[in-house]
């Protein structure tokens, strides 16, 4: 039991040990893979992120292409305007008007001569034409603005008009006379007819225009876009918010104008569907970690559950079967390990097939003085708790008959002593029969078990009267009644559990008792009258019943005894003054103790009974010794023949002859050394009985052996 | 019929109980045979518990009496029953033993 603990504890330590390297593989597996998939995922969002981000740079570079490409052909035209015109400074207020009047996105157009090119306008001549808003109506203005407060000279893009032969766009400003807002201008020379740089013309480009149109930019709802200057300038700024946030740079330089336009990304905008199933795929591996955990644990659980109970089970079957051996070795046995039959007191058989391991039906035998103690029970139930029941009534029975005569009074015993000690509520059925074996005289009691069958020698078989009574050990103090009947010669008697009466088939139908009976005739009017024994009635009745089942599963225990009574010679001879007994044994030096038994039944006067049984068994060992050769199949019959003044054995087997009455007699003076170690158990003989005779008849040994009482 | 064979720094003690006729004399005879082993002691055969006992018996306790001898062990029969008893008278052996 110990050992088996032990075992358990091993296993549940080993169980917790797998269960944990399971789960932590599992979570290693899991772990790996999401890593992976993370690592994958947020390579191909970041790359999918990058070429979203460039393509909309693309369309933005060409967006913004467009616009400035239509301010520098519009600088261009109005360059051209104004040097056909360069010597009239009134018709450039014309060409500026009329510049800003038929391209939309013009917000201001301007032409700027270099110093005192009209001395008639003084130091500065600028002609500049802008939209503004005025009494809620958009109106294009046009005036010079050139002056000591608006000193161009000194500003980007004239410097960059008056020495670059091409369009060029300054960095962002405040335009402080015309558009009066930031813008960056485009600007272009206008040359005199010599050639000679002599004005600049411009075109503004508000930056709140810029920023209109890369509004619808974003590639992201959170993403930024921005443009900055040549020099760095925001043209376009981000917004504050970028700041402090990590994110992703694309930019993309502009040839034209040597702009940068940029589009920036927060990275917990581009990997906010990252984070989200990341957080969903956790999220489920949790709880399949969880899920593993619990199966895990019951898998183990249920498993040592299982090893304990095959454990248990291992042993409750070992145990069952060293029980069934117990129990089986309480009834008495028909045929031994040998398959050598027993001394019967008659023609009698009997068998217990039990439903399960151990079962709660019973037989029992034996013969006291010349009359047959025999039962048969049914202990309510099945299986270990009827077996006990079944054995304390065995034992009851044995007990209590061996005192009383008179079946109803065993019964009653019985009852009383069963009743009191049964908590259980446990009852056997019991019939109890006890018959005299000289006259056939039966006495029974049926204590609710069923009513044997009576197989009459020369007629028909039927149910042996019974009234029913009550079990054994369901109601102290009843008053069991008692039944007679007379056996005669040949007549058989058949007695069954209900496990023959009620065998089902696999239609759930029973045996039943009409059945019995039927078959019990059928199976007697078959066979041939020599052949007619006890043990072929039970033998065909199992055949029958088996035959009967057909497979279906045993429900109850069965138990047969058949009691074939046959009046012997000796028994026959009614009112001799002689009472003669016999018994017959086998060459079995193991057979020895049934000589006791017989010698109690002869009813000898108790001081000779321990001489008489030792000169008997010294008489007996020596045939088995000395007139049969060891293991050779033989019997030793002896003859008991009592009358009121002595008693006679007549000992006689078929061995090689032996006389012991040829041995020489024992010295019993002679000291240790001298004394043989054989010869003693005729001398016991001798000493015991008053004659000893021996003769050689009919290639038989007879030993006559008389004591005086 | 059952032999119980006990032993301590003097004695050997072998306790019979039942009847020891033919048949269990041959498991007897087994059971005893460390007491034919046994050198410079006292060796007690307690037959308190046995009922019965015949030749076959009486041969045991002769032979366990003489390997007793060359080995220079004393044997005690003790408690014999009245049944046993008379076996013995009958026998001589009350002679053989040192009946306590």
């Amino acid at each position: 039991m110990v050992q088996l603990k032990m075992n358990m504890r091993k296993k549940t330590g080993k169980r917790s040990y797998t269960g944990i390297c399971i789960i932590l593989v599992a979570a290693i597996v899991l772990e790996a893979i999401t890593c992976i998939q993370y690592v994958y995922s947020r390579k191909s969002i970041r790359e999918e992120a990058e070429q979203r981000a460039k393509s909309e740079l693309r369309r933005a570079e060409l967006e913004i292409n467009v616009v400035t490409a239509q301010m520098e052909s519009a600088v261009k035209v109005l360059a051209m305007l104004a040097e056909r015109y360069v010597d009239t400074p009134d018709s450039m207020f014309a060409a500026t008007r009329a510049l800003v009047g038929c391209l939309d996105n013009v917000n201001s157009a301007g032409i700027a001569f270099q110093p005192d090119y009209f001395p008639q306008y003084g130091h500065w001549f600028e002609v500049c034409s802008s939209r503004e808003i005025v009494d809620g109506k958009l109106e294009i203005y046009t005036r010079q603005i050139g002056g000591a407060n608006h000193d161009y000279f000194q500003t980007e893009w004239f410097h960059n008009g008056m020495t670059i032969d091409s369009c060029k766009w300054s960095e962002p400003y405040f335009d402080d006379s015309g558009a009066r807002q930031m813008v960056v201008s485009c600007s272009y020379p206008i040359r005199n007819a010599d050639g000679e740089i002599v004005a600049v013309a411009l075109v503004d480009l508000s930056l709140e225009y810029l920023k209109d149109i890369s509004e619808y930019l974003q590639v992201y709802a959170d993403s930024y876009f921005s443009i900055t200057s040549g020099s760095g300038l925001d043209i376009v700024p981000s917004p504050d918010t970028v700041a402090g946030r990590k994110y992703h740079f694309f930019d993309e330089e502009i040839d034209a104008t040597g702009w940068h336009i940029s589009i920036i990304i927060p990275d917990e905008v581009i990997y906010e569907d990252l984070k989200r199933i990341g957080l969903i795929v956790l999220a489920l591996m949790l709880i399949g970690l969880g899920l593993l955990v619990f199966i895990v644990y019951r898998a183990g659980r249920d498993m040592v559950r299982l090893v304990k109970s095959t454990a248990q089970n291992e042993r409750m079957e070992s145990e069952l079967h060293i029980a069934r051996t117990v129990q089986m070795s309480m009834l008495p046995k028909f045929q031994n390990e040998n398959k050598k039959n027993p001394i019967l007191p008659c023609d009698m058989y009997g068998m217990v097939i039990p439903a399960k391991e151990v079962g709660g039906d019973l037989y029992d035998f034996y013969v006291k003085e010349d009359r047959l103690f025999f039962c048969i029970g049914d202990v309510s139930g099945k299986g270990v708790p009827s077996s006990f029941v079944m054995a304390t009534t065995r034992s009851l029975f044995r007990a209590i008959s061996a005192h009383e005569q008179d079946v109803a009074t065993i019964a009653g015993l019985m009852n009383d002593a069963m009743a009191d000690m049964n908590d259980q509520n446990m009852f056997v059925t019991f019939f109890l029969g006890m018959l005299n074996l000289k006259t056939g005289m039966l006495n029974y009691c049926n204590a609710g078990h069923n009513a044997p069958v009576l197989v009459k020698h020369l007629s028909t078989c039927d149910m042996l009267p019974t009234i029913p009574n009550l079990p054994l050990g369901i109601l102290s103090g009843f008053s069991y009644t008692p039944q007679t009947a007379t056996l005669h010669n040949g007549d058989m008697l058949f007695l069954y559990t209900d496990g023959l009466s009620e065998a089902e088939n696999q239609d759930e139908a029973l045996y039943g008792e009409d059945r019995t009976l039927e078959e019990i005739a059928r199976i007697k009017k078959a066979v041939d009258e020599d052949k007619w024994t006890a043990k072929y009635l039970v033998d065909a009745m199992l055949e029958s019943v088996t035959q009967f089942v057909d497979g279906a599963e045993q429900s109850d225990d069965l138990t047969m005894l058949a009691i074939h009574y046959l009046q012997s010679s000796d028994h026959a001879i009614a009112g001799n003054e002689a009472v003669r007994h016999s018994i017959v044994m086998r060459n079995d030096i193991q057979q020895i103790p049934t000589l006791a038994e017989w010698i109690e039944s002869l009813n000898v006067p108790s001081a000779l009974n321990m001489t008489i049984n030792l000169a008997l068994e010294e008489a007996v060992t020596n045939v088995m010794l000395y007139a049969y050769p060891q293991d050779k199949n033989g019997q030793v019959l002896i003859e008991a023949e009592k009358t009121d003044t002595q008693i006679t054995f007549i000992i006689s087997d078929s061995g090689i002859p032996f006389d012991p009455t040829k041995q020489p007699p024992v010295n019993t003076a002679l000291g240790l050394e001298e004394r043989s170690i054989g010869g003693l158990g005729i001398h016991l003989v001798r000493q015991i009985m008053d004659q000893i005779q021996y003769r050689r008849e009919d290639n038989k040994n007879i030993l006559t052996l008389i004591k005086k009482i | 019929m059952t032999t119980e064979i006990k032993t301590n720094d003097t004695q050997w003690v072998a306790v019979f109980k039942g009847r020891l006729d033919t048949a269990a004399a041959v498991q007897t005879s087994e059971d005893v045979k460390p007491l034919l082993e046994v050198v410079n002691r006292e060796i007690i055969l307690d037959c308190t518990e046995l009922d019965y006992i015949s030749s076959s018996g009486l041969r045991i306790f002769l032979a366990i009496r003489k390997e007793a001898a060359e080995h220079g062990c004393k044997v005690i029969v003790r408690n014999l029953t009245a049944d046993v008893r008379q076996v013995f008278i009958m026998t001589g052996f009350v002679s053989l033993f040192e009946i306590q």
